[in-house]
């Protein structure tokens, strides 16, 4: 439902209520006001109620939330927004043979949180690039200071696109054709809650990276990058993911048409920081000193480079419609880590946003 | 990387294969040759539970007094750790909240487990717990004594629990103690806790409501009732170590002392006092409280 020029001044009010196998039921709503009569700037407010079902982790997630958020756009395109968000979550639902791991972060946590987002659109055509380059970045902090809360932790995500036409020589106008390259990477850091005097805990499960999809990194299940706790991925701290690939109009539609095939390698890992301290005790997992998470950080961040990255590469059908890119891909496992899950033959993948 | 560029080739066949159930012997060797290269897995996080080699009881508990073994402040979590501990199964113990547990509700028992092997990971609830401590003590437990025992259970599970849950959960005088016990682990956020407050008092009124089978909560009644089951309690004991002139102390007994040593433990900051000055008029199961604490807690592990 969507209500424009409530006050006559451009807002809008907008509520959705949805439900679902994956996303059992999800209720939203956003209020959005142009300050000073400028289309470019914009203050919303808005709540969130959701259930999602992550079987990827045996777990089913609630959510209830509200935030409020500033968004300006520059006249080149760029947009940015500054953000809090508050929101109680809830780990719950649990499968049977959910692992230790999800059983001992099942319950409530609250997140309070401020972010930052940038976001620059230089592609001709996002759901079907051909030339051009975008990038993005989120990052978050969450619990430090007064935000409160009980999880701290700043959280940065970075990605960058970007595409190049190849030219057929001896034929005018543009081939169709183009190589695409994508790269994500991601840092989760524990930080104490407040102004730090009893020590970070470790991320949670809801808060960490979850790698792996038909919308990140293919040829692998959703989650299937990563950390693994039996059959349950568990996300990690740090994470990199990149992706080449070709298109290639089909033959005889011509480079005009939404369709293409496209030929894609792509690859990624995500590590968990650890703890240095191994001890016996059940709860050691609870706090840690300023240094040893630095000393954890530093041996995930080395930890993604050593080796080679858990790689898959494939081909395939990618549709572009105006409201969402549909891929059918084939593809195998290149390189895994044991226990990540990898899918060998065919893929279907909806989204706006690929790697 | 030869191999790789031979799969390339060898991709685009089974898309026209109309039936990919049966994939062609060759191509199924071709598959199996996937991944090329395959590393170590990756380390689990921090949070993750080192230990999995012993099993483990999820109850309600603070995190340093599962680290020292100590009773969990919830009735039914405590009856299920104390009578593991009678039955002699060695366990750890882990502070956790009932949405982790298969049933809603605390406790629950995760065998030893290997990570690759998730049926090793089903959690083992409260009904399944006394086989898993008789099978798994070490010394000889009295067997289920039938219908006499099930007259008493039930005495403690609606009248004494009734009383209970009346007085921890909704007598406003022990309200600070419910908070420090259920809520303030749970998050720091007001609004939150204020809603898990109310939640939970709401639970436990319904949970009243329906084994009294009544419209209103009277505490008056309530309270005679429980007064009334310690008395029938300390009859059945009489004189005896344990109940019902077992020669070993057994389920029933944990199940009372999950109650009387909650309601006399000093460590609770009771407000509320009626369930204590009822239970200091039966000194027998004062001792009876006291000497399964010693055989648990006292007695050099």
């Amino acid at each position: 439902m969507l209500v424009r020029n409530i006050f006559g001044g451009a807002e809008f009010l907008s509520m959705n209520a949805s439900a679902g196998t994956r996303t059992r039921s999800a209720y939203s709503a956003e209020f959005s006001t142009p300050i000073n009569s400028d289309p470019n700037l914009r203050l919303s407010l808005d709540g969130l109620a959701s259930s999602t079902h992550k079987p990827w982790a045996s777990h089913e997630e609630l959510l209830k939330g509200g935030g409020l958020r500033l968004n300006w756009a520059k006249e080149n395109g760029d947009r940015f927004q500054v953000g809090y968000s508050g929101t109680w979550r809830q780990l719950t639902g649990l499968a049977a043979t959910a692992s230790p791991t999800v059983r001992g972060d099942a319950g409530d946590s609250v997140k309070s949180a401020i972010t930052y987002l940038f976001q620059r659109e230089r592609r001709d055509n996002p759901m079907l690039p051909q030339s051009g380059y975008m990038m993005k970045t989120t990052t978050e902090l969450a619990g430090w200071g007064l935000l409160g809360g009980d999880v701290g932790f700043s959280k940065s995500e970075m990605e960058i696109a970007g595409a190049v036409p190849i030219p057929i020589p001896g034929s005018k106008g543009p081939s169709g054709i183009s190589i695409g390259c994508g790269l994500r990477t991601g840092l989760l850091y524990s930080l104490p809650l407040s102004f730090g005097l009893s020590g970070a805990s470790p991320s949670r499960l809801n808060d960490r990276f979850t790698l792996g999809g038909p919308t990140d990194v293919r040829g692998f299940s959703l989650g299937g990058l990563g950390p693994r706790d039996g059959t349950d991925a568990l996300g990690g701290d740090v994470f990199a993911a990149g992706s080449v690939n070709m298109l290639i109009p089909l033959p005889r539609v011509g480079p005009d048409s939404p369709f293409r095939i496209q030929l894609f390698a792509n690859g990624g890992r995500s590590v968990a920081m650890k703890n240095q301290t191994k001890s016996n005790d059940t709860a050691s997992g609870q706090r840690m000193t300023a240094s040893s998470v630095l000393k954890g950080m530093l041996s995930a961040t080395k930890e993604v480079g050593t080796g080679l990255p858990s790689i898959a590469a494939g081909v395939g059908l990618v549709y572009a419609h105006p409201v969402a890119r549909f891929e059918l891909n084939f593809s195998l496992p290149l390189v895994t880590r044991e226990g990540e899950e990898s899918r060998k033959g065919l893929q279907v993948g909806v989204g706006i946003n690929f790697l | 990387m030869s191999s790789t560029a031979e799969g390339l080739k060898a991709r685009p066949r089974p898309q026209e294969a109309s039936d990919w159930f049966t994939i062609p012997a060759p191509l199924a060797r071709l598959f199996k040759k996937f991944p090329l290269l395959t590393y170590p897995p990756n380390e689990l996080p921090a949070r993750s539970p080192d230990i999995r080699h012993v099993p483990t009881l999820y109850v309600f508990i603070s995190d340093e007094d599962a680290l020292k073994g100590l009773p969990s402040f919830n009735p039914s979590c405590l009856k299920w750790q104390t009578f593991l501990k009678l039955a002699g199964v060695d366990f750890c113990l882990r502070s956790s909240n009932n949405h982790a547990s298969p049933t809603g509700a605390l406790p629950f028992l995760l065998p030893p487990s290997t990570p690759n092997d998730t049926r090793s990971q089903r959690p083992i609830a409260t009904n399944k717990l006394e086989q898993y401590g008789l099978d798994n003590g070490k010394p000889k437990l009295p067997e289920s004594l039938g219908t006499r025992l099930e007259a008493y259970e039930s005495l403690l599970d609606h009248r004494i629990r009734n009383a209970w849950l009346y007085t921890l959960y909704l007598s406003p005088a022990n309200a600070d103690l419910l908070t420090n016990l259920y809520i303030t682990p749970t998050t720091s956020s007001r609004p939150v806790r204020a809603t898990i407050l109310y939640q939970l008092k709401h639970a436990a009124e319904l949970e009243i409501l329906k084994s009294t089978s009544r419209d209103a909560i009277n505490p008056a009644h309530l309270y005679r009732g429980a007064k009334e089951a310690f008395r029938a309690l300390d009859g059945v004991l009489g004189d005896e170590e344990w109940f019902f002139q077992s020669a070993v102390p057994g389920l029933f007994d944990a199940t009372v002392f999950s109650y009387t040593h909650l309601i006399l433990h000093d460590g609770l900051a009771w407000e509320n006092r009626r369930l204590n000055d009822f239970l200091k008029e039966f000194p027998r199961l004062v001792s009876h409280r006291n000497r399964i604490f010693q055989r648990c807690w006292e007695s050099g592990e």
